[in-house]
This record gives C-alpha cells, structure tokens and sequence, in this order.
C-alpha cells in the first residue's frame, strides 16, 4: 500500500469500517446470491461484477425477476451474498459482522424500498429521525437537517401528518428523506418511479439529477422506460437471469 | 443511557400505535397479578389482624369445660393459680355473647377490668372508660356502624338471663375502637365488670376464664400442667400455640388458592407465548424497516424488552391497584370466605390495608421477568435476520 493510499484510509469512529476516499463508491466482485426452498435452490444474482464511481446516477433495469431489486439489496449490505463481496466507498461491508455491518450501511447507504417502508402510525418527520434513534435520537442540528429535507422535498406541510394521510408521492419524497437524514454518500432506491403519473417521473428524475449533482452516487432499480431511458441518468445495466446482459 | 431513553420513547410510541393488543395483554396480565395480590393481601391482612390481636392475648388462658362444654370458673382459684411458680399476675375474666335483637346479631360483652390497656391502646373516637364509671361502654366501630351510634350516644340492652329477671340496662357510648383492630374489636362491646356480669348473668365469685401473665414464656409447658393438675376440667390455652395454628391456618389456606392459581398464571404465559412467538406481519415488517434503516439487533431487542417491561409493569401496577381495591375497598367478595374459613363474622370484618412490598415486588417481578423473555425469541428471531427478508415477512 502506497503512503498516499493508507493516509487516505480513515477509521470510523464506531464500527470500525475502514474508508478509502479515492474508491469507487461502490464495487460488487462477483457476488451471487442463492436462495434454498427444500431441495430446490434458486440462483437469484449470478456473478455479477460491477464498479459505480463516485457522483454517479446509475439505473438497474430488467424485467421482474431479472434480479434487480435482491441485486441492489447486495449493493447495499442489506442481503448478504451467498458468495463474492461488495465494497462501499472501499470498505468490504460483506465482509463485516453483523453489527458493524450495520453501523457501516447506516453511516454510509440510504436505501429507499420499492414498497417505502415507512412506518404507519408514525408522522413524517418521526419516520425521518427514525434512524437516528439508535444514537440517543435526533441532535437539534439533525432536526434542523430533518426539516431542511423535508422543506427541500416539499413537504414541511406534512411535518406532523401521519403517513397513512399521505399521497404516494409525498410518502415516497418522505422516504427519501429519512433515507437521506444520516447524509450517506450512497442513495440506493428500488423503482422509485412505480406507481407514479408522467409529471411525478420528471419529478423523481430531477430530484435524483440534483442529489447526484450534489456529489453522491445513486444505484436507482427501474423498469420504467421513463427513468431509464432519461438523460439525466449516467449509466443503465440491463439484467436478465440475475446477470447483467448489457451496460 | 440516552440511547435507552430514545428507545423507551419508541417503544411507548409503537405500543400506542398498536393499542388494542397492547391494551388486551396488559388486561390479562393485570387479571392474573390481581388474583395472586389479591390471596397476598388478604392473607397479611389477617396476619396483621392476628398478631396485633396476639398482643392483648394473655399468655395463658384457663377456661373450664364440663361436659365438653366451656363453664364458670370460680374465683377461689384465681389464688393458688397466682402461686405457681413463673406465674406473674392471674386476671379474672368476665365476657361472653349477648344477643341484640335490633342488629340480629351477638356481640362480645367484656368486663373492663384488666382490659384498660385494650381501651386505652386502640380507641379513636371518644374517649377511655374511666375506673369505676358504671353506665358507660365503649364499642367496636362495626358494632357501632351497625348500632347507628357514636360516642355521645346512649344504647338500650337486655340482659341475657331470660324471664322475668331479665333487665334492660341504658349505657352511655363514650368511645369506639379503631379500624385497625377490628378482628378484635368489630363486634365488641366493653363495660363496667359490674354490667358486664349483670347483662350475662355471671354471679360476683364466678369468671368465664383466667388470664395469666408468665414471667416468660418459656414457663407455658410446666404452668399449663400444673394448672390441669389445680383446676378440673381445665382448658389451657398457649397464646404461643394459638399464634401458631393461625398463621399455619393462614398460610395453608393462602397456599391452596395460590397453587389453585397457578394454572391461570400458566395459561396466560402459554397463550401470551403464543402471541408473542407469531408476531404479527405489521410488527415483523417493522422491524425490518428498522434494521433496513440501521437498527442493529441489539438496539431492536431494546426497544422489544421497553415494549414488554412497559406492558408488563403498567398489567402489573393496575393488577396491583385492582386486587387492593377489591381485598380492602370491596372486601374481597368470593375470596374472603375462602380465606377466612367456614366461620361468618358478624357484624362482618374490616380489614386494614395491610400491604408486603417486599412480597409485592416479588410478585410483579415473577411476572414481569418471564413476560418479557418470552417476547424476546420471536423478536431476535426476526432482528437476526437480513432486513430485506424480514421486510419481506421471511420466516
């Protein structure tokens, strides 16, 4: 290791992740994922091998079950690879225990499910600061960051409303922001543009334009041809059989 | 210490988000805390009674039986009695049952003498008899509840002789007995020795027992033989022994209900095990989207055992208040019988309150404890797993 590649790897302060800043923002090497039911077992990502640098707007497209979803699923340290390893910002998170795997995945990947995964019951800015939590909950810098995300994404109207009062779009912005609200370098969104009218597309495609634009990257599942196919977007990989066909 | 602060917050927030079964566990819980309490409570209360009343209780009491039956006994003997050797002092007795006929009921007619200590130590209202005062009573808050009266007030009672001898005496209620000894006191009814052997037709020479005081109460074997051996027909009671068979009463009676009990205790875990090992798909997936947003196991299982110890103390404190409310507000309708025995008590027994927190906390703990293990499986089991198949509802 060079003198400028080990000053360049930072400590984490908790959980002992190593952060190389001149690596790619996310690197997959050769990960796999199979799933056993009984006998029958089910290959759902095939050695797939990637490198997404850093400031990137990336689009995984494919058909359902092309394996797209459990691939960004590896990409962000939410499943674990049945083999191969998957880096973030250089840090093998596969490779972690469980609790700083964790830790990692909170400091350094915001993940936006396809179904939201907000909680019910909760209003928008509790589900935002739902992450920080863990920490002793929000800062009051937190709460002014929570709120700034909220205002930025149009919502500071519906600070205190619960989500079930809230319309599809708005819910998804909300889950982008509390995705956001620990400012990791990596937005990872599984169809962000499902279920939503032509205008709201070119809503979610500027809205990831700008936070690319801002200097993270963004790994965006999609089988809508009107985010793929969008000019904001840098790179599209094609997926068929949990294998990546073309990109 | 902040972070188990945040995480307590969470979890009373998600229990109030799922009200309605947080409510329905903590109700069953609070069932099951409230019988056991209940039995508790009862059980120290009666103790209490028993032994506050074991303090005016003369270490030896002789009666005399004849035919089996309890008779007079005279008064000669107090003497050669007071000679035994670890006798103290020998106090001739007067009391017995009178019936009164407004309230249908008897009551226990004492003769003062001797008895000042009692009318001193326990009277709230009013005051004490006086020595030599002859018109005058002082009676059990029960009785006098049940009499209408008050201090101040005057009673009518006949005496117990029947006929034409029969005499109605006007007493001057100058005091009542407080709550606090009413296993002793509830149906009694204190006078001048002089109207208590008038009202119960016990001749001047003649007592219905002798309370003898021993020097220690070690002496009780031998003083109770030579008593037999002094008096024909004598019945000697050992307050040491009299303690004895009510606490074993006591406690063999409490131990029964508890363990009839215990297969309610049992049910409820079981189906509380049942409930807690399937959690519902809304919590499964909550706890996905937690770890999905960073939650480590270790902070879902805090905030799982702040559920549970929640839902756990709040059943555990409302059991407690409900089985309070019913043994000491309620008088423990159903149980009390059970625990007091075949006897009825008339007028009927109040209890204070009288309340073993040490014995409480153990009971809520013994609760509480293994509620909140058995709510931890299925939740480790679910923040163990990768968040994206515990969103999925994965097993």
């Amino acid at each position: 290791m060079t003198h400028e590649a080990a000053a360049a790897i930072a400590e984490s302060p908790s959980d002992g992740a190593r952060v190389l800043d001149d690596a790619p923002a996310i690197e997959a090497r050769a990960i796999s994922k199979r799933y056993e039911d009984g006998t029958r077992r089910r290959e759902v990502v095939s050695e797939v091998s990637l490198v997404v640098p850093r400031g990137a707007l990336w689009v995984l497209r494919g058909p359902s079950g092309s394996g797209k979803t459990t691939l960004l699923g590896l990409l962000g340290a939410m499943i674990t690879p049945t083999s191969g390893e998957v880096l973030v910002c250089g840090e093998a998170l596969s490779r972690l225990r469980d609790h700083h795997r964790t830790r990692a995945r909170r400091r350094l990947v915001g993940f936006v499910f396809q179904e939201l995964a907000l909680v019910p019951g909760m209003t928008l800015t509790e589900n935002v600061l739902l992450p920080l939590v863990p920490s002793g909950g929000a800062t009051a810098a937190q709460r002014a960051h929570a709120a700034a995300l909220l205002e930025r994404f149009g919502l500071s109207a519906f600070a205190e409303t619960r989500i079930e009062r809230l319309s599809g779009g708005e819910r998804q912005r909300g889950a982008v922001a509390r995705a956001l609200v620990n400012e990791p370098p990596v937005l990872l969104l599984d169809e962000p543009t499902a279920h939503l009218d032509a205008a709201r597309v070119i809503d979610v495609v500027a809205m990831l334009a700008a936070l690319r634009d801002e200097g993270r990257t963004i790994v965006a599942t999609t089988h809508d041809p009107r985010l793929a196919e969008s000019a904001a977007v840098d790179r599209v990989l094609d997926l068929a059989d949990g294998r990546v066909v073309a990109g | 210490m902040k972070r188990q602060r945040a995480l307590a917050a969470y979890a009373l927030g998600a229990l109030v988000r799922r009200r309605g079964r947080s409510v329905a566990v903590a109700a069953g819980l609070a069932f099951v805390v409230a019988l056991f309490a209940s039995v508790l409570f009862l059980g120290d209360a009666l103790r209490a009674e028993v032994e506050a009343g074991a303090r005016y209780v003369p270490d030896l009491s002789v009666q005399r039986v004849v035919a089996g039956r309890p008779a007079l006994l005279s008064t000669d003997i107090t003497t050669s009695v007071r000679r035994i050797p670890g006798v103290r002092s020998v106090q001739a007795r007067v009391w017995g049952y009178l019936y009164v006929p407004p309230i249908s009921a008897n009551v226990t007619v004492i003769g003062a003498s001797g008895r000042e200590a009692l009318v001193h130590a326990t009277l709230v209202d009013g005051r004490a008899m006086r020595a030599g005062e002859r018109d005058a009573c002082v009676l059990g808050a029960v009785l006098a509840d049940a009499l209408g009266v008050r201090a101040g007030d005057e009673i009518a009672l006949s005496s117990d002789v029947g006929g034409a001898s029969s005499r109605t005496f006007v007493l001057r209620v100058v005091g009542t007995f407080r709550d606090g000894s009413a296993l002793r006191t509830a149906d009694l009814l204190v006078t001048s020795d002089a109207n208590a052997r008038a009202l119960l037709g016990v001749a001047e020479g003649f007592a219905t027992d002798l309370a003898v005081t021993l020097t220690t109460p070690d002496e009780a074997r031998v003083a109770t033989e030579k008593i037999a051996r002094l008096v024909p027909g004598a019945r000697v009671i050992d307050k040491l022994l009299l303690r004895r068979s009510y606490a074993l009463t006591l406690d063999g009676r409490g131990g029964l209900l508890t363990a009839m009990l215990l297969p309610a205790l049992a049910a409820l875990l079981l189906l509380a095990w049942d409930r807690l090992t399937g959690l519902s798909e809304a919590e499964r997936r909550e706890i996905g989207v937690l770890k999905a947003i960073g939650w480590e196991v270790s902070d879902v299982l805090s905030a799982r055992i702040w559920e549970s110890l929640i839902v756990a103390f709040v059943g555990a404190a409302v059991g407690v208040l409900a089985a309070y409310a019913y043994v000491f507000l309620a008088e423990a309708p159903g149980l009390a019988g059970a625990l007091y025995g075949w006897s009825a008590l008339y007028p009927p027994l109040r209890l204070t309150p009288q309340v073993d927190a040490a014995q409480t906390l153990a009971l809520v703990v013994g609760v509480a404890l293994p509620f909140v293990a058995v709510g931890l499986v299925p939740a480790w089991r679910a923040a163990t797993l990768d968040p994206d198949r515990a969103l999925r509802g994965g097993a």
